[in-house]
């Protein structure tokens, strides 16, 4: 058992060096929840939240299934509306303005922080068609906008060069690492400042989620992302900040390698180590 | 506004994008959506109320009793003994699924588990276009060609009868049950299989113990539905039952003319004058009725979501858990029969009119509560030979009363011996003789269906082809000449309905799955939507004259025509609507969202596109419905004979099935000119539903989710 712990750490700890040598880390929060309590029906989902997210900076939030980190990452663009009975409490700030407040625009708001599904969700259409959907609805109507748009969102998300000379096939036809990829230009065809994350790689191969996590390091350079993720590798890898969620409660939010070195509750450490999970 | 560059090129994109009128659109179109599923639901509950509130002063005319329990029915002598209608109605019912059955469980195992592929997809296009042949298709072949065959096999005075009309309800239920089997059987998931056959079981044992079991409720689903099917039929009971209101004596005679319940109302509504009691007393039966498909109805829904439960693996939700604590649920589960039973007894005593048959039905009611006592008591093996002696008893007695005791009980003993040897044989030959069984009885099937198409294509066919039939005038009743006004009419109905049942259909069946809540008021009205889609037709017909004709005043007319076939195919329009854009994965709505469109730019951008298929095969198959039926329309909106077609919507017009109504029943020597519209009727329908298959399986190739 305690050589496999060892073990463990060893991998994490060749990740964390690198991260301690290249990174340095700024203050500037873009998201921050208070108090977010959530309810489905009768079950607490969320319990008493309270996080602030760092801007230009990629965080993960790492913990067991059920544990409430994709409901907590939908409060952010309020997708939790969709779903009935669900009741929501406390303040999710961006910018400083609450999201949930009674004049808050949901919908200029959920353009500004974009949203990637753990199954790709590219719509049955035409590749172009898919990447122009977000202008077109938000007004943009030229074709020559509306194609260089196209072009540098689709470079962006490295896909540019598999799909130039078919943009006008289904994206249906692309495979499934192709699709995810699509529909993160998609997300950044509409200009949004944070990019959430619900499990992207969950249903990639390996090959196809390390391509992802590639772009994910290079789209912090200009965008917020946070990133729900059930690979703990994944999580020390790519993010800055690492929070883990246990029964809808917030356990421990620190910097990654704090998280994975040197963690302050048993709770987490049990968890890093593969005790339970 | 804050400014951001990415990537120093330029932003397109501005904060404040959205006018007033588009932020508070989407409530706007809830709305309007909301509207449109009122009007819809308000339609089905009126059918309801203003079949009750019309018929309901019959009750307080005739007492319960004698409608309930007398066996003369001669409204004009003022006997209104609805009983042997309702009888007869059952007895008619029962023959046609003791055919239908058996019959169509083979033939569905034969489809799905032993055809080769190309097979398979053959037989399945054909049952499916088959469901789609009009009723008065079947009627026409039933009058003209069965009842002559049994005339001449059975030596009758006529060949109208109880047997005819069951044979005709079985070949028309037989395509509705194969299907439904076939779905059923088809969605036994394959590892089912595989683990059977992984222990060495043979194919017929695998079959037997575990793809039957598994697919049993969706089976058992199936037999409702055509029971259904069978006591709604309306136009060719009226053609092949003889009418006559009378029991069979002896009961099982299955030749003798009987008259059902919908044969009743679409013969002796017309003659009756408004508001008198014979109306009413139609109006009783068609209560009677309503009730009667209502409960198979919910029957087969029960059944149908626990189809589903099984498969998903979703638990019903337990309900009324706390009341099933109290102690009084507790006495009321130990004591569950008895207070059933002297429930009942109460029922029977308050409704009985004398001391005598009180005494008689309590007594009666005791015995069979016996029965089933000692039956809960029998263990669990030896069930199934407790019902297959009473199974056996029963077709024994029937038997006797056809060729007498004695051959009857030669006749079960050599059954009885045939199912003990059938048990001793090895498994290999077992399945060959099973299998044997399935090869002949869809082999039947199929030779039965073929029949009805290859007679009335080959007695249809010389009419069909003679110049200026399809585009000349009817003469001399309809026996001469063509049937160009009726084709005319039917199409201006078909089209009519579809017009006026496709918007309102539509948005309320996006309303009911996009927007509506989850509450009781939703289940409430799709429950009711439900019972509609299984409504009988003569119903739809009966609503038509009472609302739109005697209610509102409006003349008969194409108009009338057009609601009343358009109300009876909106159902169906909401329910296919409603299930083509539940199809469509939430995953895609979520992404739409995502983006920061509103919901309604979400339906109309990517979730409608992609239900449009499977919207207009609903669409389609309600003209083929409408097209077909003539119940709904015949007090409504035809008239019997045109010289010139009509484009006003409030004059009468000719219709296809009406015209082959009349040419195969009240019209003599009409019949070639009855072929042929039959065979015109046939083509028209089957096209409209070879068009539905032609788009599902274009949408099936082109579906990438």
């Amino acid at each position: 058992m305690k050589i496999l712990l060892i073990k463990k750490k060893n991998i994490y700890q060749e990740e964390i060096e690198n991260k301690k040598k290249s990174e340095h880390y700024n203050d500037e929060f873009v998201i921050e929840c208070r108090d977010l309590n959530l309810w489905y029906d009768d079950f607490q989902a969320l319990k008493n939240i309270n996080m602030k997210y760092r801007k230009n900076k990629v965080t993960a939030i790492i913990g067991p299934s059920g544990c409430g980190k994709s409901t907590l990452l939908r409060c952010f663009n309020r997708m939790n509306d969709v779903i009935e009975d669900c009741k929501i409490e406390g303040e999710v700030l961006f910018n400083g303005k609450n999201l949930y407040n009674n004049d808050a625009d949901v919908r200029l708001n959920r353009k500004k922080i974009g949203m990637i599904f753990q199954k790709p969700n590219p719509f049955p259409m035409s590749i172009y068609d898919n990447i122009t959907y977000g202008p077109k609805i938000h007004k943009i109507l030229d074709d020559e906008k509306l194609e260089k748009i196209s072009i540098r969102c689709l470079k962006r998300a490295v896909l540019w060069d598999e799909v130039k000379d078919r943009m006008d096939d289904s994206a249906m036809g692309l495979s499934g690492g192709q699709q995810q990829r699509l529909c993160i230009a998609r997300a950044l065809a509409v200009e949004p400042e944070v990019l959430l994350m619900d499990e992207p790689t969950a249903s990639l191969d390996p090959i196809a989620t390390q391509k992802i996590e590639e772009l994910i390091t290079q789209l912090k350079k200009e965008w917020t992302v946070i990133i729900v993720t059930h690979n703990m590798q994944q999580a020390a890898r790519i993010s800055d900040y690492t929070a883990f969620m246990y029964l809808g409660e917030m356990i421990e939010y620190d910097k990654t390698e704090k998280i994975f070195e040197n963690p302050e509750k048993k709770l987490t450490e049990n968890y890093i180590t593969g005790r339970f999970g | 506004m804050e400014t951001k560059t990415i990537f120093d090129e330029e932003i397109y994109f501005q904060d404040d994008d959205l006018s007033y009128l588009e932020k508070n659109r989407d409530p706007l179109i809830k709305w309007v959506l909301f509207a449109f599923a009122s009007v819809a639901t308000i339609f089905v509950f009126l059918i309801i109320i203003f079949l009750f509130v019309n018929g309901a002063p019959f009750f307080a005319a005739v007492p319960l009793d004698e409608f309930f329990f007398g066996t003369n029915w001669y409204p004009s002598k003022g006997d209104f003994g609805a009983l042997l209608i309702i009888v007869d109605t059952l007895l008619v019912t029962l023959g046609a699924i003791v055919i239908a059955l058996p019959l169509g469980i083979l033939t569905a195992i034969f489809i799905a588990e032993l055809a080769p592929p190309l097979l398979r997809k053959i037989l399945k296009f054909t049952i499916e276009i088959l469901v789609g042949i009009p009723s008065i298709v079947y009627g026409f072949f039933g009058v003209v060609i069965l009842s002559t065959w049994l005339k001449d096999i059975f030596n009758m005075h006529d060949g109208r009868s109880w047997l005819a009309g069951s044979i005709i309800l079985a070949l028309m239920a037989l395509p509705t049950i194969v299907s439904v089997c076939e779905d059923a059987i088809r969605s036994v998931p394959n590892y089912y299989r595989e683990a059977s056959y992984a222990m060495g079981a043979t194919r017929w044992q695998t079959i037997r113990k575990v793809v039957i079991p598994a697919g049993m409720s969706g089976i058992t689903a199936a037999m409702i539905l055509g029971i259904g099917r069978a006591i709604g039929e309306t136009m060719a009971m009226t053609l092949v039952l003889g009418g006559v209101f009378r029991l069979p004596s002896p009961l099982t005679n299955m030749l003798s003319p009987v008259s059902t319940i919908t044969s009743t109302i679409a013969l002796t509504w017309g003659p009756t004058a408004q508001g008198s009691i014979e109306q009413r007393a139609l109006l009783a039966l068609a209560i009677v009725l309503f009730l009667m498909t209502l409960i198979v109805n919910t029957i087969s829904n029960i059944i149908m979501t626990r189809v589903k439960q099984k498969f998903t693996g979703e638990k019903p939700k337990e309900k009324y858990s706390s009341l099933k604590e109290t102690k009084v649920y507790q006495y009321y589960k130990r004591y569950k029969q008895l207070i059933i039973t002297g429930f009942v007894i109460f029922l029977v005593i308050l409704i009985l009119p004398d001391a005598n048959s009180q005494l008689f039905g309590s007594v009666f009611i005791i015995g069979l509560s016996f029965v089933y006592y000692i039956y809960k008591k029998v263990p669990k093996q030896r069930k199934r030979l407790v019902i297959y002696s009473v199974l056996l008893s029963f077709i024994g007695w029937v038997l006797s009363t056809w060729i007498g005791m004695f051959l009857a009980v030669l006749i079960c003993c050599i059954i009885f011996s045939a199912i003990v040897f059938l048990k001793r044989l090895s498994s290999v030959l077992q399945q060959q003789i099973w299998f044997g069984f399935i090869y002949m009885s869809s082999a039947f099937a199929v030779f039965a269906v073929g029949i009805l198409v290859f007679y009335i294509v080959a007695r249809g066919a010389p009419t069909f082809f003679e110049p200026g039939f399809l585009i000349g005038t009817p003469s001399n009743s309809g026996r001469e000449g063509g049937i160009f006004p009726a084709i005319i009419g039917t199409l201006q109905l078909t089209l009519g309905s579809i017009v006026f049942a496709l918007p309102l259909g539509m948005f309320a069946g996006i309303y009911l799955s996009e927007y509506a809540k989850d509450n009781k008021i939703t289940k409430f009205i799709r429950a009711g939507i439900d019972n509609l889609n299984g409504t009988p037709s003569i119903i739809f017909g009966l609503f038509g004259v009472v609302f739109f004709l005697l209610f509102i005043g409006l003349p008969r007319s194409l108009l009338v025509g057009i609601l009343t076939l358009g109300l009876m195919i909106l159902p169906t329009i909401i329910r296919t609507t409603e299930e083509a854009v539940k199809a469509i994965p939430q995953s895609f709505r979520e992404g739409s969202l995502a983006l920061g469109s509103s919901k309604f730019q979400g339906i109309v951008k990517i979730v409608l596109p992609a239900a449009i298929p499977g919207i207009v095969t609903g669409a389609i198959l309600g003209m083929g419905r409408s097209a077909g039926e003539t119940a709904p329309i015949m007090f409504t909106a035809v008239r019997s004979h045109s010289r010139f077609i009509t484009f006003s919507l409030l004059n009468p017009v000719m219709a296809l099935t009406y015209h082959l109504f009349r040419l195969s029943g009240e019209v003599t020597g009409g019949l070639e000119r009855a072929a042929g519209t039959a065979l015109t009727l046939l083509v028209l329908v089957l096209l409209l539903y070879g068009l539905t298959f032609i788009i599902r399986i274009r949408y099936e190739k082109t579906k990438q989710w």
